[in-house]
């Protein structure tokens, strides 16, 4: 998004699931925030932003607790209920920081797993309940990621008394706070991260919501459009 | 069950208006029954003191049901030399869980979140232009974590720092609001919690009538993120007036 780099890949492992979430697989997210972008991200400088993009797109992402209003429909990645499930890792590295990384890093993921292919995966029938089941990964047949559901982050960030949406790194600098907001396709808030110091009146928050959800229609729009053409690409490759 | 209710306020409710205008929608879906017996927009009976540890410049304990908490604030204190000059202050802040906190042991959450959680909630409360090139470090000790732990460390640390006398635009007070299918459930507890289909929580400054963070996690629709604002808006400003009276509390008891 204008200067802004960042690049998300999607790697799926088999795993055990969660001890509480038997019937569901698990997906972790995780930000690095490269030196090449600013370099005072060198060593453990970009670590304390790297922490709150990760948590932001968690939140964002994977809903609540119990899993429920997620983008990411968790149960599809189980494979044998309470033993061998699908980790998924997604990995954002931010190449080059020009503002708004948690937008273009919701937009980039967003596209990552609509390319990713999950292989299928079949189980030796007579496995005793005990043991851990044997599992086939095949090569050849793959089951596509489902990413209508996966919901785009928007973020308004107020300067003086006006907001704006996508800042640069400069209009960054002058702001006060700003306003992340994940909506989906159907237009609901999948999540909403605060940052920034300044105290907010409530109106503001309000409408603030009201304001993305209006450009979030137009981004799913651009951003569809965009990975479908990008695929077209690749299958006549 | 906690009933540790000592001598402070007893349990708050929003404004009756609000509850009645809610109560059709709530009653609708599932009728969830709180493990407690309180209603769905009935905040905990909160404990709270100041003056917990001797040793800290201030200090504050505060019990919700189950959670207990207790922050220390240190400070103004000279600020590492390795930092650089600064004419306005640094906020340093850090929440850990001991590890009997929750029911199985060594189960801590990601307290690194919480502790930046903490810090964003009250820089935009705390006057740093009053103590330039100085630290002031606030730790957060979750004792006993029985649900909605960020929102009562919030509270508990501003009280905290009243208590060390540092000065702030207004004291911060914090709730959280859970989604249980259709019903809307504030101050939810740890087993709520585990249910629940979206979180919000709010974090503001009663008198100022303005947020200082806000986090929403789950689907929500733009109605039901109205309404839970409403209601925990509203409930922060009586947590504020209980967390008045506490300090008013503290200050004119040694005068006895």
């Amino acid at each position: 998004m204008g200067a802004t780099d960042v690049i998300a890949s999607v790697k799926a492992e088999l795993g055990k699931p969660n001890a509480s979430h038997p019937d569901k697989g698990r997906v972790s997210i995780y930000v690095d925030c490269s030196p090449t972008a600013e370099p005072t991200f060198e060593g453990r400088g970009g670590e304390e932003l790297s922490i709150e993009l990760s948590t932001a797109l968690q939140r964002c992402l994977l809903g609540g607790k119990s899993g429920a209003g997620a983008g990411i429909d968790l149960s599809s990645l189980s494979i044998v209920e309470g033993k061998v499930c699908w980790d998924i890792y997604i990995d954002g590295l931010v190449v080059s920081s020009d503002g708004n990384l948690l937008d273009a890093l919701g937009a980039a993921i967003k596209a990552a797993l609509s390319n990713t292919a999950i292989p299928k995966v079949e189980v030796a029938a007579n496995a005793s309940s005990d043991e851990q089941p044997e599992v086939d990964v095949s090569d050849e047949e793959f089951l596509q990621f489902d990413t209508t559901g996966i919901p785009v982050i928007i973020t308004l960030t107020k300067v003086g008394r006006h907001y704006i949406v996508d800042a640069t790194a400069e209009e960054e600098s002058q702001m006060s706070s700003a306003v992340s907001i994940s909506v989906n396709r159907q237009g609901r808030i999948c999540g909403l991260t605060k940052r920034g110091g300044a105290g907010l009146d409530p109106s503001i928050i309000l409408d603030m919501i009201s304001v993305a959800k209006h450009v979030s229609e137009q981004l799913i729009d651009k951003l569809d459009s965009e990975i479908a053409a990008a695929e077209a690409c690749d299958e006549e490759l | 069950m906690a009933g540790k209710i000592s001598n402070t306020p007893a349990t708050y409710t929003p404004s009756p208006t609000s509850q009645n205008k809610k109560r059709p929608s709530i009653v609708t879906g599932s009728d969830w029954v709180r493990p407690d017996g309180r209603g769905l927009h009935q905040c905990r009976p909160a404990f709270l003191r100041t003056g917990a540890v001797n040793s800290a410049s201030g200090s504050a304990y505060a019990e919700f049901g189950n959670t207990k908490v207790i922050v220390s604030v240190f400070g103004p204190r000279e600020s590492k030399k390795a930092m650089m000059y600064s004419d306005i202050g640094r906020l340093n802040c850090n929440v850990s869980y001991t590890s009997f906190a929750t029911p199985i042991r060594g189960q801590a959450s990601d307290s690194k979140d919480l502790s930046s959680m903490l810090h964003k909630a009250l820089e935009g409360a705390i006057i740093l232009e009053s103590f330039p090139k100085t630290t002031v470090d606030v730790f957060a000790l979750v004792l006993e974590s029985g649900g909605s732990d960020l929102p009562v460390v919030i509270s508990c640390a501003s009280l905290a720092l009243s208590d060390a006398g540092i000065r702030l635009y207004d004291i911060v007070a914090s709730v959280s609001m859970s989604c249980l299918g259709m019903n809307l459930v504030i101050d939810p507890v740890s087993e709520e919690e585990s249910y629940q289909d979206g979180n919000l929580m709010i974090t503001c400054m009663p008198s100022r009538n303005e947020v200082t963070q806000m986090t929403v996690t789950g689907e929500w629709s733009t109605p039901k993120i109205h309404e839970a604002m409403q209601i925990c808006l509203d409930a922060c400003t009586k947590l504020g007036m209980i967390m008045r009276s506490c300090l008013k509390e503290a200050v004119s008891a040694p005068e006895e």
